[in-house]
């Protein structure tokens, strides 16, 4: 690609729109001919946790019985602290800004020494119950342990566990399977449902307390994406519900909606604003599929294939709209 | 042959380079907005998130279209039959219709026109698939999908269809070599393998020769895949399982298909010699390509001897993972020209890691150890997820 790419500065700057200068500077850079494996070798950081921590857990699930419980216990305890010892020489401390280390490893040893301690821990309450029947704070511990190593060593993968564990102990699974699995305990009850979306309200309210006290804001996308995720996907699940409830969680999506839309914006962030629009859209027309199914329309069928397109046609002029808007106004 | 305006694909070419050159940080933002405003450009989607919203409207927009011409086509039409053996080559039409319709007004990389031409060879393919129904293998439904999308590519520069017809052609070459017969069949791999060699040089140097900007990004997609057909020809895992399937061999204990030590060899060596080649040309493809034959020569040698047990296996092989890659970033942290551990102003593929967040989450995420369904005092099997326990990896 190189040469195109150095044709079409210089013809950048033979329309001038850049300077000299800046034409300069390009060259020089490019001419150091750099081939960065940083993202390459970050990636394989990462994927060396995930399979390490992966095979230890595999490890200690299949042999529960076998191995001494207190040589596994030890072994895994001598690991986490080898890691956390590591992770706190070289950190700067608790800042309330993002942070980075001087060198991305300790990244991941910060995220392997957290997943070892959710190991650890559920060791412990499966042979020892060590919270007993208090199965809540055999998920909260974790979930506290994550949250602080989040904030403290500053780091978003850990930031999403602790969400999810979050949501764990309030009773639902919010990995990303589970949210777009129909089958999923989140669908199941409509308790369940209301738990969600105070969750979503909860995370939605902590980033804007957050914000206010200037607390690791860069946080707030990693918090608002669970909310929007959350309690869009527990609306539009009870929407199909026969009780006229359904009502209320269409009410519920069309206000998360006017919020997130409002966010998106303030925090330029394209992916927020997708996905409410998707969620908006397919919250619509269920709700304009419900309204119809109280009116017959047996006779008209064709109709409605036949106007279809149109429709579709509108919702795309509506789209390319919204999304120019959204563009304009970020820029 | 280009249905697109030039200027508008030259100006693509100086504001993506403006793009990147901003966020390299060499330029100022209101200078790439000037740019921007100087130069009249198509109606493109950068964002993937946007591309896909609107390749599934445009998707809903046709389906729909195709559903009214189903409508009136089963209502007037005297036989059925005779309808579904039409309707595909009509509902191919209708593709083409909205995808000339679009591209004249200047929709290019938008989502919308994605759906029009990836439905234009869809249809193709099930139109003629239907009319060949009687015959053997889907050869001649794969030549018209590889024909037709090498005209969709020229015609409007679409990449995706420049890797259909990469992938039409392989099934060409496949249920090509099929139908000859026995002799088609073993020498499939070897046919396969020098294929892809030959158009890698082929289109290597043709890349190198290229005056015209905008083929460059098809041309890349061919020698690309060349190198990842090249790798798969001749790798023993396919290999022994397609001569099992296709030859119909039964591999006893103790025996192994004809040439097994060349495919072996070739499994081992190829991703090597990928690796090294990258490095040393700075190709960032191969350099992918090589890490993906790597991690599949190992899943292939795993597959038919398996030395450890994969828990361990995914320990100690996350230990050295770990431990070249920690030695790599010492040794290459301070180079300032070359190689280096220092990101790059200009090509960086920072999006990848953006996605750590979430695969973390959707590994280790936690999940609730009480299902509310079940009895509160039934533990099942300790909750956490933790490092996937279901050895799904």
């Amino acid at each position: 690609m190189g040469k195109f790419e150095e044709e079409a500065s210089r013809s950048l700057l033979d329309k001038n729109l850049i300077t000299e200068n800046q034409y300069q500077e390009i060259t020089t850079y490019r001419n150091l001919n750099i081939f960065s494996l940083n993202a390459e070798l970050k990636l394989f950081l990462y994927l060396s946790v995930l399979l390490f921590t992966s095979g230890i857990g595999i490890i200690i699930y299949e042999n529960i019985d076998t191995i001494g419980h207190i040589a596994i216990l030890s072994i895994l305890l001598i690991v986490i602290g080898v890691c956390f010892y590591f992770c706190f020489k070289n950190s700067k401390g608790f800042q309330k800004s993002q942070a980075v280390f001087d060198n991305p490893v300790l990244d991941y040893l910060v995220l392997a020494a957290n997943i070892l301690t959710c190991i650890f821990i559920g060791y412990l309450q499966f042979q020892y119950e060590t919270f007993g029947t208090h199965y809540g704070l055999a998920t909260l511990v974790p979930t506290l342990v994550s949250f602080f190593c989040a904030y403290y060593f500053d780091n978003k993968s850990v930031l999403t566990i602790a969400v999810t564990g979050l949501a764990a102990y309030v009773g639902f699974s919010v990995t990303p399977q589970d949210v777009f699995n129909h089958n999923s305990a989140l669908y199941a009850s409509q308790s369940l449902s209301y738990s969600a979306i105070m969750l979503g309200v909860l995370l939605i309210l902590w980033t804007i307390y957050s914000f206010k006290i200037n607390l690791k804001t860069h946080f707030a996308l990693v918090y608002l994406t669970f909310a929007l995720h959350i309690i869009s996907v527990a609306s539009i699940s009870n929407m199909y519900d026969y009780e006229l409830i359904w009502l209320f969680f269409a009410a519920i999506l069309a206000v998360s909606s006017v919020y997130f839309y409002k966010i998106s914006h303030q925090l330029k962030s394209i992916s927020l604003y997708v996905f409410m629009i998707i969620y908006a859209y397919a919250g619509l027309n269920i709700f304009i599929f419900r309204i119809f199914e109280k009116i017959d329309f047996s006779n008209l069928w064709e109709i409605f294939i036949v106007l279809l397109p149109v429709y579709f046609v509108g919702s795309i002029v509506l789209f390319i709209k919204l999304i120019k808007n959204f563009n304009k106004e970020i820029a | 042959m280009i249905l697109h305006d030039k200027n508008l694909l030259d100006n693509l070419a100086l504001t993506s380079e403006a793009e990147s050159l901003q966020n390299a940080g060499f330029i100022n933002k209101e200078q790439r907005n000037l740019i921007r405003k100087e130069l009249p450009s198509f109606k493109i989607q950068n964002n993937i998130l946007v591309r896909i919203g609107f390749f599934l409207l445009g998707a809903f927009l046709y389906l729909s279209i195709c559903g009214v011409i189903a409508l009136i086509g089963l209502t007037s039409s005297s036989s059925e039959r005779i309808f579904f053996e039409m309707c595909c080559y009509l509902f191919a039409a209708v593709g083409i219709a909205g995808a000339e319709f679009l591209v004249i007004q200047k929709y290019y990389r938008h989502g919308l026109d994605d759906a029009f031409i990836l439905g234009i060879l869809l249809n193709v393919g099930i139109a003629v698939g239907i009319s060949t129904e009687h015959h053997e293998t889907p050869l001649i439904p794969a030549v018209f999908v590889a024909i037709a999308s090498f005209l969709t590519y020229r015609r409007y520069l679409h990449l995706v269809s420049m890797l259909v017809f990469c992938l039409a052609s392989s099934a060409v070459l496949f249920f090509g070599l099929i139908e000859i017969g026995d002799i088609g069949k073993t020498i499939l791999p070897f046919a396969a393998m020098l294929i892809a060699g030959g158009f890698y040089f082929l289109t290597k140097r043709s890349l190198k020769n290229l005056t015209e900007v905008y083929y460059f990004n098809g041309l890349l997609l061919i020698n690309s895949y060349c190198l990842i057909l090249f790798y798969l020809s001749c790798n023993y895992l396919i290999v022994r399982e397609l001569s099992s399937e296709l030859l119909g061999f039964d591999i006893l204990p103790g025996q192994d298909i004809p040439f097994a030590f060349f495919f072996h060899a070739f499994t081992i060596i190829i991703p090597i010699v990928y690796l090294v080649q990258a490095l040393k040309t700075k190709d960032r493809i191969m350099l992918w390509v090589s890490f993906a034959s790597i991690a599949f020569s190992i899943y292939t040698i795993r597959f038919y001897h398996s030395i450890l047990p994969i828990e361990a296996a995914l320990t100690l092989g996350g230990l050295v993972l770990f431990a070249i890659t920690y030695f790599s970033i010492k040794k290459l942290k301070n180079n300032e020209t070359g190689l280096t551990f220092k990101p790059d102003r200009i090509n960086n593929s920072n999006s990848l890691l953006n996605a750590e967040a979430l695969i973390v989450a959707s590994t280790f995420g936690l999940k609730p150890e009480v299902k509310p369904a079940d009895s509160p005092m039934d533990f099942g099997g300790g909750g956490f997820s933790g490092g996937g326990s279901n050895g799904s990896f």
